[in-house]
């Protein structure tokens, strides 16, 4: 999540060409090389980049995939949509990871997985990709049939001449005719006529995933499955702190005892990275484990050594209290006059626990120096940016110059991400065992140690008011503080950039971390609102905040939910009425009635601008496509009333002790929503303050479903992710360092845990929004308010533990 | 040196005794189909058969299965066609997939001693098996449906046994 400062470079043209190598001949669409003339001038044999997809002599089409795998399947989505357009046959269809290294930056662009974007932000471009190869393909194939263009189509990997009724294979084309078709950028990309939704083949079909196969016998390669030659082995010692200690002594009296050990590396921590990082260097792994606990490491613990999740709680609530030291992210209205004049005045305070990603892979990096380059092998989640960091930090350690260090990032599959990889510490780690060593250095977090340096979701603290008046609501006021993660990515104002910022309501145009906000700007009809967001950097180094699926939907859904029902029986009205009547679709949440946006607008969805801006010419983007807010909070209002009617909301009898609670949620952006509700049943038991979700009903509309089995399979592991964050995961900071250690203290729920799951997924033909992490925002809140309409117990933390459910009855009696 | 058999083939362990038959299985032998997880034996990715059973590899040393047959996700079946594997892929049921060699072997020592088990019986026997992207629900349905491809074997093999 740092911003590149890797110059974008100006293209005008797309090539599609076929070249005869010594490999066979071959089809690439893609751009230029850079740093070369345009195409004409070359040699054809010289051509080499496709950023999209590659067809070979045999007919089969390898669909290049800068996304991460990380679970999502993703590769088999992207594959679709190209090959929707291609009309090439599912069973040619190969997929691949290009390698990470500055040359195919410039090629492929940011290879960045975050935010439930990847479908929302490629398929526009990959449906154009791919139509643009087919119309090559069909005037190519008209040649080879000796027939007009016009009358020949294109399906399953074959031209067909309607005419005639010969056909010829996209293998045999490439080899009869030398292709080189130029698509001018933006002109001719914009003028291909794309198919309408309910028109696709490929598209909306339950295809089995690509990566499947390899998962279910042990052969899918993850980033800690990777061998080199004479590698070493690292584990960390665990430090003192999560973050800012500093390494005075390292004793390895006891450690050299062990046969094995090779040696202690305290890690360069200069760059504000890996802080107090000390790396025990073994031949095999076990050893590195036993030598780093015999290691003896003084440290100066730092600045943040005293600090418990507490103190933070404490100072929020102190911080919040000086309104002037918010900014506004949401403004609307005249919140403060609308309170004053309100008939009453609702004000609740929440608090969200630190949860941590917990991927079952454990942070690993191997990195292996080569002639003078710097060969990573991992699984992360933004290949790119761990090349630019990896980049940024050895040329601080080296004192080179960034252009004088060459790093190529091999990517692996992810056995989870969640969030929690992109961030680069165990690559820096080990690429500075490696330079010490001298050798390969393949280093393994162990599980303990990946809980003590993970990036976890910070604390957060909230303070609520809704003004009531004439049985409506009339204004809310929402101010939050917690830790921000951009700092940390040297994201903001302050660091020289702002595109966190694009919805930000502040005439002060302050720093509004959206990664950390976000969620509160919710898409109901309240004339007067205002969401303030208050800072805690002190949070942010302490413990690394960083981004956990949905990033901060994943507590402001909660809040905003759940103070959303108190609003309701405040006022006397059904939840689940009051919610309809807010979600009216107008004013700003109306959604953009365009078939697109203007590029530059508020509406401008960032990880577009991210992705467009590099190395794309950011001067006259991409064709724009239709934004995912279209419909507004109707869409949300239709989620809504199938999920209630799915759950039998009002109609069904419930046993004693059991209540509904609805939740709705647009993750994962204000600017790339996706439309999802949620109704959850519960039944407490009143005795031990324990309850059991006895059914999830979830309603979600992506717009376009590319894979309905597969987006089913995000939706449920959503839910469950969603599941587990209320009932049972919650992370605590003791004197500054993050205090469980593995699944005896940190307990993810598990198969009996688990509740049935009626998921009703809506094609509504929209331009496709993101399905792996929305779905996880509305369970916490549902429950919380099934618990309500259980027991008349309101637990306005989370998670929510039994205690906290006992103590509210014993409150209440 | 410990002389171990995996997957019907013999092997010295270069490393002590005291080492957990994790690491020699996957750093040594690569065979990097069985996943390190937790260490301790609390989530089940590195489960593998010691004689039959399913066995947290993380928590056994390599000196205590000696003579003993052990089997890994890569020895399951020749052609990755197990019924359990064959359910797997039917029911589409991992994602990022790290803890599904632990939960295959699971579920495959799990129907190999019942292989009619109720809902009850495959959560209790799955329970162990930590999955963090939540494919729970697919894989109480996929124990379900390997059962079913594995009874039908046996029936199609036991009417060929009475008729012949």
């Amino acid at each position: 999540m740092v911003r590149s400062t890797e110059s974008a470079t100006t293209r005008r043209e797309f090539l599609i060409r076929s070249a005869a190598t010594a490999a066979g001949a071959f089809l690439s669409i893609g751009l230029p090389p850079l740093a070369s003339s345009i195409a004409s001038a070359q040699p054809i044999a010289g051509f080499t980049p496709s950023i999209w997809f590659t067809l070979t002599p045999d007919g089969k089409v390898t669909m290049h995939i800068v996304k991460a795998e990380m679970g999502q399947h993703i590769g088999t989505a992207l594959a679709q949509i190209i090959a929707e357009e291609l009309e090439v046959k599912w069973e040619d269809v190969r997929l691949d990871s290009p390698l990470e290294s500055v040359e195919n930056f410039a090629i492929y662009g940011l290879a960045y997985t975050v935010n439930s974007g990847s479908v929302t932000t490629e398929f526009d471009r990959l449906s154009r990709a791919g139509a643009a190869g087919r119309m090559a393909l069909i005037e190519a194939g008209a040649l080879v049939l000796g027939a007009k263009e016009s009358d020949c189509t294109a399906s399953n990997s074959r031209v067909t001449d309607n005419v005639s009724g010969r056909s010829v294979s996209y293998g045999e084309i490439i080899q009869k005719v030398k292709i080189d078709r130029k698509f001018a950028y933006p002109d001719d990309f914009k003028a291909i006529k794309l198919k309408a939704s309910g028109t696709y083949n490929i598209i909306g079909k339950s295809i089995p995933a690509l990566d499947i196969p390899s998962k279910v016998n042990g052969q899918a390669r993850y980033g800690i499955d990777v061998f080199l030659p004479n590698m070493v082995y690292g584990a960390l010692v665990i430090p003192r702190t999560r973050y800012g200690s500093k390494v005075k002594s390292i004793d390895d009296s006891e450690a050299r005892k062990i046969p094995g050990f090779v040696k202690a590396v305290k890690v360069d921590d200069s760059m504000g990275k890996c802080t107090g990082w000390v790396v025990a260097l073994a031949e095999k792994f076990p050893v590195a484990v036993k030598a780093a606990q015999a290691l003896k490491v003084q440290v100066d613990p730092g600045p943040y050594a005293g600090i418990n999740t507490g103190d933070l709680f404490a100072e929020y609530s102190q911080t919040i209290k000086n309104a002037a030291a918010g900014a506004n992210w949401v403004l609307e209205g005249d919140v403060d006059k609308s309170l004053a004049g309100a008939e009453k005045v609702l004000e609740m305070e929440y608090t969200t626990d630190m949860v941590c990603h917990a991927t079952m892979e454990p942070l690993n990096a191997t990195v292996h120096v080569v002639d003078g380059a710097w060969h990573v092998y991992t699984g992360t989640q933004s290949t790119s940016f761990a090349r630019m960091t990896l980049t940024a930090y050895l040329s601080k350690v080296l004192g080179q110059k960034p252009e004088e260090i060459k790093i190529y990032v091999h990517e692996s599959v992810l056995g989870g991400g969640f969030g929690g990889k992109q961030d680069y510490d165990e690559i820096l780690a080990a690429a500075y065992c490696a330079k010490e060593v001298g050798r390969p250095v393949k280093l393994i977090q162990t599980r303990e140690s990946t809980f003590a340096t993970s990036f976890p979701r910070t604390p957060t603290y909230h303070k609520l008011k809704a003004g009531l008046k004439n049985g409506q609501l009339v204004a809310m006021n929402h101010d939050i503080c917690c830790g921000w993660m951009g700092p940390r990515f040297s994201v903001g104002k302050k660091y020289g950039t702002d595109w966190l910022q694009l919805d930000s309501w502040d005439a002060k145009k302050e720093d509004i971390d959206q990664w950390s906000i976000g969620g509160s700007d919710h898409w109901y009809g309240v004339e007067n609102r205002r969401v303030r967001a208050f800072d805690s950097e002190r949070t942010t180094w302490a413990v690394q905040a960083s981004a956990l699926r949905t990033v901060s939907n994943s507590y402001n859904v909660f809040v905003v939910e759940s103070f959303m029902d108190e609003v309701a029986h405040a006022l006397n009205r059904d939840p689940l009425e009051i919610r309809l009547a807010l979600l009216n679709g107008k004013g700003s949440a109306r959604g953009i009635p365009n078939a697109g946006y203007a590029p530059g607008t508020s509406s401008d969805y960032y990880m577009d601008r991210l992705w467009i801006s590099l190395p794309w010419p950011n001067d006259n983007s991409w064709p724009a496509y239709e934004s995912t807010t279209v419909g507004g909070a109707l869409r949300l209002a239709n989620c809504l009333r199938i999920a209630a009617g799915r759950a039998g909301w009002g109609a069904k009898k419930l046993q004693p002790n059991t209540g509904m609670g609805i939740a709705v949620s647009s993750a994962e952006e204000r600017q790339s929503p996706t439309w999802v509700a949620c109704i959850a049943e519960v039944t407490v038991d009143p005795q031990t303050g324990q309850y059991k979700i006895n059914r999830l009903t979830i309603a979600m509309d992506p717009g376009t479903v590319i894979n309905p089995l597969n987006a089913k399979a995000q939706i449920q592991g959503a839910a469950l992710w969603g599941t587990s964050q209320v009932m049972a995961e919650r992370l605590t900071l003791k004197d500054g360092a993050l205090e469980q250690s593995n699944f005896h203290d940190y307990q993810p729920i598990r198969l009996v845990d688990v509740p049935p799951i009626d998921v009703e997924l809506i094609d509504s033909g929209h331009h496709p929004s993101g399905v792996g992490e929305p779905a996880s925002t509305v369970v916490a809140p549902a429950v919380a308010n099934a618990i309500y309409n259980a027991v008349g117990v309101r637990v306005r933390h989370m998670p929510i533990t039994a205690e906290a459910v006992l103590a509210g009855f014993k409150k209440k009696t | 040196m410990p002389n171990l058999t995996i997957n019907g083939q013999s092997y010295f362990a270069d490393a002590p005794p005291d080492t957990p038959l994790l690491w020699v299985i996957r750093e040594d032998l690569r065979l990097t189909g069985t996943k390190y997880g937790c260490g301790v034996g609390l989530c089940g990715s590195c489960t593998v058969h010691i004689d039959g059973h399913a066995v947290r590899s993380c928590a056994v040393t390599v000196g205590s299965v000696e003579g003993a047959l052990i089997t890994t996700i890569e020895g399951l079946s020749p052609a990755s066609t197990h019924p359990v594997q064959q359910a797997w892929i039917e029911h589409q049921v991992p994602q990022c997939g790290y803890c599904q060699s632990g939960q295959i072997m699971q579920a495959a020592a799990l129907l190999s001693k019942n292989p009619n088990p109720s809902e009850q019986q495959i959560v209790d026997g799955m329970n162990g098996n930590l999955c963090r992207c939540a494919t729970y629900s697919r894989i109480v349905g996929a124990v379900r449906r390997a059962a079913e491809i594995m009874n039908r074997a046996a029936e199609i093999r036991n009417e060929g046994a009475s008729h012949g």
